[in-house]
């Protein structure tokens, strides 16, 4: 009865006061460098899961200077951010590849305008574990091992015939082939398929064009890229593909393979990913809605803090992409200022 | 089916008492399984606490309690669970607010008014397979009615992926569970103490509220605690109904309704995303994350089970 | 409040009370039984988005794609393969139920028949906090250390997930229903009935083993049945463990990777709304139709369990 009645009424006061307690226990997040004005709003981030981890850093610096701005990234994929944003449901999009054509018709549809924004370079570094001794693949190579045909091919020895025939280099040991790479409504999938020469090589072969601009079906598909490294880290014939850099920092724990796009072997490192010279580069966008922008004092300044040096370069490198040459850095900055008056 | 008492089987039987040993060898072994099933089980959560801990343990020995305090960081140096457990503690207390009266509330009208009709027994064996549904089934619920089709209440500015549409989808979770832990400590509650309300007098509610519940009140409050505890853990549900899973900022801004509009996190859902993480630290991270977990879980049923000690009747 | 005979007669009407006190009855009995009815209500929620959601589907597929060499949403064209998820489904439920059987009716025999008070005092908070850990965490579990030991130590698997894998964690989360419901169920065997058998000198395996489980069957073939529902269910722990998060080949070989129904819904769900793949397709519609055939199976079981229940109760 009374003793009950004292037992709910603890119980409410034990939640209310853990719920005050943890609010006002970090309640920290006040900028100490004087900032002109306190924004407030809310911005909604989506897309790449490549891209992710530099929109979120440059949310973080940007809250540390305007905490009263509510900023919520995720990463499920291109593909579904750009359903979202071209649905009006985002702010900003992030891509870890152009956005393509349907996509285009889709904003269009929805009477959604944006402008493109080119944020950081990457590269796509196949891997394997360390214990494994190849060092090189070539386009040849990549689709008798990844490629529609290569379906079915349950050790790396299957894959050489298919090699020799499409000028790869094969010589593969007959070790299992377990393949963990991103699935298809990853970004990185469809930016594996472009980059590789894949669909080229298939459509010569015969194949249709959807057929060719697949990989084969029987890997392992994951989303995360814990997931990927893990698998390489675990078996001494693995294979795979991730965004740069990830396999950065998963460091020893895989093998970085070098590519030869027909200028020779070159392997994933800062400087061949910005200069270009390795063929697995490719550039990461923000796509960001115009009119949105327009409304929310919020949302662009949190643009204008990402196309500054803080986070173009500070934010990229921390991350552990490659960050865009000086003029292309200006370019974006251009490209924003257009759109945003 | 008949027990084959035989009389060899009788015999050895008594002899063995007889002769003061305490049982054969078969049913020792027997016993011993059965034991040993028992032990196993300890064995493997003993194994999973401890492989949680060696792996959380470096975040802890390094930042201490400032991991419980700082935000969601792409940084493993810098990321910590304080927005996830706020949005935790957050999702309960509207649980709480939601949920339980209205589960008791059905609990008191199922258990004490409603005759044996076609209709409630219908209610009651629907109540029982709503607490058998897979969660992940009530995210989808979520998803369509609070994220989509109410999102103009839910959450206007965030699309409807806001702390009112994850609560109340947990709250639908949890109801039935609610509704039948009540039903059960209401039916424990003797006949007699309704009947000697009834005999000076009262109406229903009058018995309900003066005899019955009081009586009832542990077994109901130790109900709700443990659905609660359950409610803290559910992920799944969560996932399909918007809590973030990349970055948050830390800001917990604005009016009551403000907040409850807005976006959030949660500690199942932080767990699920350090988990899909690349390298050492986050999986250190994620094992620190359910440490923080289990440690509100642990507590929770803790308190529970004293309060159901210290309260329980035996009639 | 006594209502005093000593003045006026006992008459109907001073029994029955103020007419305040009646209305607040009234107003009470309609607050109450709303929300009793609220129940119906997401029931009937549930049912009507599952199905209108997934009926769009049906009607926006080629029927050819539920019949294919896997489960491939965002292919082009999609392949929407339902027995390769429904396979995966089942294989983990029903490892799950390998471990959680033994195990759970084991602890449960043991704490119903064989434990002291004091004893069956200090070892059944083991289970109750075994069914306090959040499958998130089993998950982790799973994939740490389940995974790594069992399956690839110990049986030499080389991927880095396993249906074996998800299917030990679903286990072990279901060993505490399975115990608890099949605990219940003997501990409710009339003591009469043991002494019965001990009377006529029965040991105490006899007893258990012929007296107690056969009166308890219906009861502890409930708790299989929910356990097995709950095994179907399990959705974190194969999101974390089991490796296919997109798309999956039919196949049947535990110590690979492989999807279930409710991977496959949380990995379209983990994306977002509105999904459309290089077809035009928009594969998220399937997440409702998945969502649709889980609920109608863990329903049927759920049924079938109470079917089980309702006859241990009218034996005694």
């Amino acid at each position: 009865m009374v003793k009950m009645r004292g037992a709910w009424r603890l119980l409410g006061v034990a939640l209310v006061l853990s719920l005050v307690a943890a609010a006002c226990g970090g309640d920290d997040g006040g900028g100490d460098g004087g900032s002109s004005e306190e924004l407030t709003g809310s911005v909604v981030v989506s897309g790449s899961s490549t891209v992710e981890p530099i929109s979120a850093f440059v949310a973080e610096l940007f809250n540390e200077t305007q905490p009263g701005v509510t900023i919520s990234v995720d990463g499920p994929g291109t593909g579904d951010g750009f359903e979202l944003f071209c649905n009006g449901e985002t702010d900003v999009s992030d891509a870890s590849r152009p956005i393509d054509e349907e996509e285009i018709a889709l904003c269009e549809e929805n009477g959604i305008e944006y402008v493109e924004l080119e944020v950081a370079l990457d590269g796509l570094t196949v891997m394997t574990n360390p214990e494994n001794t190849l060092s090189c693949l070539n386009n040849g190579d990549l689709y008798a091992l990844f490629g529609p045909e290569s379906e079915g091919f349950a050790s790396w020895a299957d894959a050489n015939d298919l090699a020799a025939e499409v000028g790869g280099n094969g010589g593969f040991p007959d070790l299992p082939l377990e393949i963990t790479a991103p699935g298809e409504e990853s970004g990185t999938y469809d930016a594996f398929i472009e980059l590789s020469g894949i669909p080229d090589i298939g459509v010569e072969r015969g194949l249709s064009e959807d057929e060719a601009e697949a990989l084969r079906k029987d890997y392992t598909a994951s989303p995360t890229d814990t997931v990927i490294i893990t698998a390489m880290e675990g078996s001494p014939s693995a294979l795979g593909f991730v965004g740069f850099a990830f396999a950065e920092e998963a460091g020893e724990g895989v093998k970085e393979l070098e590519v030869d796009g027909g200028e020779g072997c070159v392997g994933p490192t800062v400087e061949t990913v910005a200069d270009g010279s390795y063929p697995l580069s490719r550039s990461l966008f923000i796509y960001v809605n115009t009119a949105k922008a327009a409304e929310s004092e919020a949302l662009s300044a949190y643009v204008d803090f990402y196309l500054t040096s803080e986070g173009l370069v500070t934010a990229v490198e921390e991350v552990g992409y490659v960050p865009i040459p000086e003029e292309r850095q200006q370019a974006s900055a251009d490209a924003w200022a257009t759109a945003a008056a | 089916m008949a027990i084959v008492a035989s009389e060899a089987s009788v015999r050895s039987t008594v002899e063995q008492a007889l002769r003061g040993s305490k049982r054969d060898l078969r049913g020792r072994l027997f016993e011993a399984a059965l034991l040993g099933s028992l032990l196993l089980s300890l064995a493997v959560l003993l194994a999973l606490l401890w492989s949680v801990l060696q792996t959380a343990l470096p975040v802890f020995a390094e930042r201490g309690f400032d991991f419980v305090t700082s935000n969601m960081s792409r940084i493993e140096s810098r990321a910590g669970v304080r927005q996830a457990l706020i949005g935790s503690l957050l999702l309960i207390a509207f649980v709480f607010v939601v949920a339980v009266p209205l589960g008791i509330a059905a609990a008191i009208y199922l258990q004490e008014y409603a005759k044996d009709t076609k209709l409630n027994r219908l209610l009651i064996a629907n109540i029982r397979n709503l607490a058998g549904v897979p969660s992940i089934v009530f995210g989808i619920l979520g998803l369509v009615v609070f994220v989509q089709a109410f999102r103009v209440v839910t959450g206007p500015e965030v699309y409807g992926k806001s702390i009112i549409s994850g609560g109340l989808t947990l709250s639908v979770l949890v109801i039935p569970i609610v509704i039948l832990v009540s039903m059960e400590a209401l039916r424990a509650v003797p006949t007699s103490i309704r009947e000697a309300a009834y005999g000076v007098g009262a109406t229903r509610w009058e018995v309900v509220r003066s005899h019955v519940l009081p009586y009832a009140a542990p077994g109901i409050f130790t109900g709700v605690i443990l659905s609660l505890a359950r409610a803290f853990g559910e992920t799944a549900p969560l996932l399909l109904v918007g809590a973030v899973t990349g970055y948050l900022s830390p800001g917990l801004g604005g009016s009551l309704l403000e907040v409850l509009q807005g976006q959030y996190t949660a500690l199942p859902t932080i767990v699920f995303s350090w988990s899909r993480q690349p390298g050492d630290e986050w999986r250190e991270l994620t094992a620190a994350a359910i440490i923080v977990l289990l440690v509100v879980i642990m507590i929770v049923n803790a308190a529970a089970i004293v309060l159901r000690n210290r309260y329980e009747r035996k009639w | 409040m006594a209502v005093s005979t000593k003045d006026a007669p006992v008459s109907l009407t001073t029994l029955r009370g103020s007419v305040g006190r009646r209305r607040k009855e009234g107003v009470v009995r309609a607050i109450i039984s709303s929300a009793a009815l609220l129940s119906l209500l997401v029931s009937l929620g549930i049912v009507v988005a599952l199905i209108g959601e997934a009926f769009l589907f049906l009607r926006d597929i080629e029927l050819s794609w539920l019949w294919a060499d896997g489960w491939f949403p965002r292919r082009n064209p999609p392949e929407f393969d339902v027995l390769t998820i429904f396979i995966g489904t089942i294989e983990v439920a029903l490892i799950a139920m390998l471990i959680a059987a033994p195990l759970g009716l084991g602890a449960a025999m043991f704490l119903s028949e064989y434990a002291s008070p004091r004893l069956r005092r200090t070892l059944k908070p083991i289970l109750e906090v075994l069914a306090g850990i959040p499958s998130v965490v089993l998950g982790f579990f799973a994939l740490t250390v389940i995974h790594p030991t069992i399956v690839q130590d110990l049986l030499g698997a080389s991927s880095a997930f396993s249906i074996l894998a998800a299917g030990i964690g679903v286990g072990i989360l279901t060993i505490p229903l399975v115990a608890s419901v099949s605990e219940d169920a003997m501990y409710a065997v009339p003591g009469a009935l043991r002494e019965a058998a001990y009377g006529i000198g029965a040991r105490r395996r006899t007893v258990t083993t012929k007296v107690v489980f056969p009166a308890a069957v219906s009861g502890i073939v409930a708790s299989l049945i929910l356990g097995f529902s709950r095994a179907i269910g399990e959705t974190m722990i194969v999101a974390i463990a089991a490796g296919a998060t997109s798309g999956a080949l039919r196949h049947i070989d535990p110590l690979t990777p492989g999807q279930t129904m409710t991977g496959a819904i949380s990995s379209l769900a983990i994306g977002s709304d509105q999904v459309k793949s290089a077809s035009g397709f928009n594969p998220f519609l399937a997440l409702y139709f998945v969502g649709l055939l889980l609920f109608v199976i863990t329903f049927a079981l759920n049924v079938a369990s109470e079917r089980f229940v309702r006859r241990v109760r009218r034996d005694y």
